[in-house]
């Protein structure tokens, strides 16, 4: 099998190895630890096809942008002392090590990347720029119908959210019917 | 982008124009009013530009869409059927949400979306427009806010269609292996014979997705559910313009990448269609919620459409006919579709739809009007002459006998006579005599107009379809 190749199945093995973990752990911050594992080898694989920006944006939206939320909902979640011991649990090495490993394994796949002649296995390089160019330029209409896709998603997690939010307003003016209303009546 | 090219997406800027707008208008007024007119404002100016955008001819612009006949005649369907919707909806929100603004501009979205997949020439266009219909939809059908099961419909829509999508990006992404290219077209004579095989594997799982999205049995899991949890008109909405978008995007597809030149796709639609007749048929015998009955015959008259993609996808079939069907039967779904669940959602004045085949006994004597547009439905639903219905069965026979589609014809007979039964059901409920405790209800005028007029139009239709086949054959002439 070519080298090239190799760069290539091991950071696929990997995402589906850690894919298949994030659904099977119960505890959720555990998943999450091995579904920013997944991502990351995603994202060497793009880098390995040649696609280092869409390998740059993967790190940072969905490793970094979204991984963060999940951190966001944690911390609001759990306050208190139980959950600062709860936490110290999450340091024992079996929450980590496996991780580390495969997390290690990708930076040994970037280094060989970087530091081989050949950088990537398939197909052209494909730059930041020439990706803005396409962007802007052929699928100039493509990116509007994506601004009409967030529209949506905006103006519906608006709508939805909003039951929510009421719902905990009332609660807190002490004005709360139960969450199961619509047997009678409506507003 | 040129001038001629502007002109064909006039419609297409109308309507996302008028969306910002709009948005815009409701951000700062916060009028449900103002939502609902302005809604309707922008789907009418989108249906007013549709003939200067016919004049400018077939356009490819950026290779994503083509702006011909077929694309704006399917825009003009989605955009009535989005003022049917909003029209329903005006009187059927406020009992069940506190904020309807949002409402109004979803379904313009919608609309936008199911547009953009229904002119789409590639995977780019197709994946974006889908989305923008799907997402759009999911908050349609969890609109009311204090009931569960729109929420639950809303959440098993979520998740199985989000499937079907991933389903058909995967199928997306191995055709692109193959072909090289976004486009629905590609030189078939480039490709290498070890990679048939990939090839037919992307088309295979694409059409798996397209079948979920169409709810063609054995895909159909999710359509009783989501139509019954979902609101009655955006119930009504899902059925008409979802599936029209998305059969309208598969038939391009067909067309354009000859889907049938392998025998094992025609084999695959084949058997497909024959389940949807039959199952949908038998599945919905027995039902006793309208919604639910309604979900089963939706499935078996997507199984008689795909006749007409046969015959016009066959190498070497009759395509004008085949499309011309399609598209005939499209609009007679849709009026029926509409009709039926703007009865339902016109006698839906309290938090729960009126779902039970029970709540119909004796409408007749109770509302005139609506008992008749939802005879006319369901007569139409079951192919009896003088109605919409029946014009586009036969044409649909018409043209499965002449692209020889022996087995789909007789399916199609089967299932129509199996049909017939629950459709029956309804009408004997509708004019049985009603039992005298049975309080009268009090309906939407709008609502009851709208739906008049769809039952009008059924018959009129059914009666004299002249016009509809002479506009057909000039839009798709000219594209």
């Amino acid at each position: 099998m070519n080298a090239d190749l190799v760069l290539f199945w091991v950071p696929a093995a990997i995402a589906v190895f850690s894919t298949a973990l994030v659904i099977t752990r119960k505890n959720a911050s555990r998943a999450l630890v091995y579904l920013v594992i997944s991502l990351l080898a995603v994202a060497v694989v793009f880098f390995v096809l040649g696609a280092p920006f869409a390998a740059a944006l993967e790190v940072v939206v969905y490793a970094g942008a979204i991984v963060v939320l999940f951190l966001f909902v944690v911390m609001m979640l759990n306050l208190g002392r139980s959950s600062v011991l709860r936490e110290g649990g999450w340091l024992r090495p079996n929450m980590w090590v496996l991780p580390g490993i495969l997390a290690f394994v990708l930076l040994i796949v970037m280094f060989h990347v970087f530091a081989g002649t050949q950088a990537k296995t398939a197909g052209t390089e494909v730059p930041p720029s020439a990706v803005g160019r396409a962007l802007f330029g052929p699928y100039l209409l493509a990116v509007e119908l994506a601004g009409f896709l967030l529209l949506a998603a905006l103006v519906g997690a608006y709508h939805l959210g909003r039951r929510y939010l009421e719902e905990r307003r009332a609660v807190v003016e002490g004005t709360g019917e139960g969450v199961d209303a619509g047997g009678d009546g409506g507003r | 982008m040129t001038l001629l090219q502007a002109q064909a997406l006039l419609p297409y800027f109308v309507l996302s124009g008028g969306i910002a707008l709009l948005l815009v208008l409701v951000a700062w007024l916060r009028s449900e009013i103002v939502a609902f007119a302005g809604a309707l404002l922008v789907l009418f100016a989108a249906l007013f530009a549709l003939p200067t955008a016919f004049e400018a001819g077939a356009q490819v612009v950026d290779g994503i869409v083509r702006v011909d006949g077929f694309a704006l005649f399917f825009f003009g369907l989605f955009a009535l059927a989005a003022a049917v919707t909003a029209i329903l909806a005006f009187r059927y929100l406020p009992a069940r949400a506190a904020h309807r603004q949002e409402f109004y501009i979803l379904l313009a979205i919608a609309t936008l979306g199911a547009a953009v997949t229904a002119s789409a020439v590639n995977f780019a266009g197709f994946m974006l427009g889908l989305e923008v219909l799907s997402v759009s939809l999911y908050v349609m059908v969890a609109y009311p806010e204090d009931a569960k099961p729109p929420l639950e419909a809303a959440a098993k829509y979520l998740v199985l269609s989000g499937a079907a999508s991933s389903t058909i990006l995967f199928g997306m992404a191995l055709i692109y292996l193959v072909t090289g290219t976004l486009a629905f077209a590609y030189d078939g004579a480039e490709i290498a014979r070890n990679d048939r095989a990939i090839l037919v594997l992307g088309q295979a799982l694409l059409l798996a997705g397209v079948f979920f999205k169409l709810s063609l049995v054995p895909f159909h899991m999710w359509t009783p559910d989501v139509y019954q949890g979902a609101p009655a008109p955006v119930t009504g909405f899902v059925a008409t313009v979802s599936k029209g978008a998305v059969f309208a995007v598969l038939l391009r597809y067909a067309l354009d990448a000859d889907l049938f030149h392998s025998a094992t796709a025609g084999s695959m639609v084949v058997l497909i269609g024959v389940l949807s007749m039959i199952g949908g048929n038998v599945l919905a015998l027995l039902q006793t919620n309208i919604k639910r009955l309604l979900a089963y015959s939706s499935i078996a008259h997507m199984g008689y459409l795909l006749i007409a993609l046969l015959v016009a996808g066959a190498p070497d079939g009759n395509r004008d006919l085949g499309v011309e069907t399609a598209l005939v039967y499209l609009v007679g779904y849709f009026a029926m579709t509409l009709a039926a669940f703007g009865v339902v959602t016109a006698l839906s004045r309290t938090v729960e739809d009126a779902e039970e085949l029970g709540a119909y006994t004796g409408l007749l004597w109770r509302q005139p009007v609506l008992a008749a547009v939802l005879v006319a439905a369901a007569l139409s639903l079951a192919g009896i002459p003088l109605t919409v219905g029946f014009i586009v069965k036969f044409y649909v026979v018409a043209a499965g006998v002449e692209g020889a589609a022996w087995t789909l014809v007789w399916a199609l007979i089967v299932g129509s006579a199996i049909g017939v039964y629950y459709y029956l059901r309804i009408v004997f409920a509708v004019i049985k005599r009603p039992t005298p405790d049975v309080a009268a209800t009090r309906t939407a005028w709008e609502g009851v107009l709208a739906t008049a007029a769809l039952g009008v139009a059924m018959v009129a239709l059914g009666v004299h379809p002249t016009p509809l086949l002479e506009l057909l054959k000039a839009m798709l002439g000219g594209g």
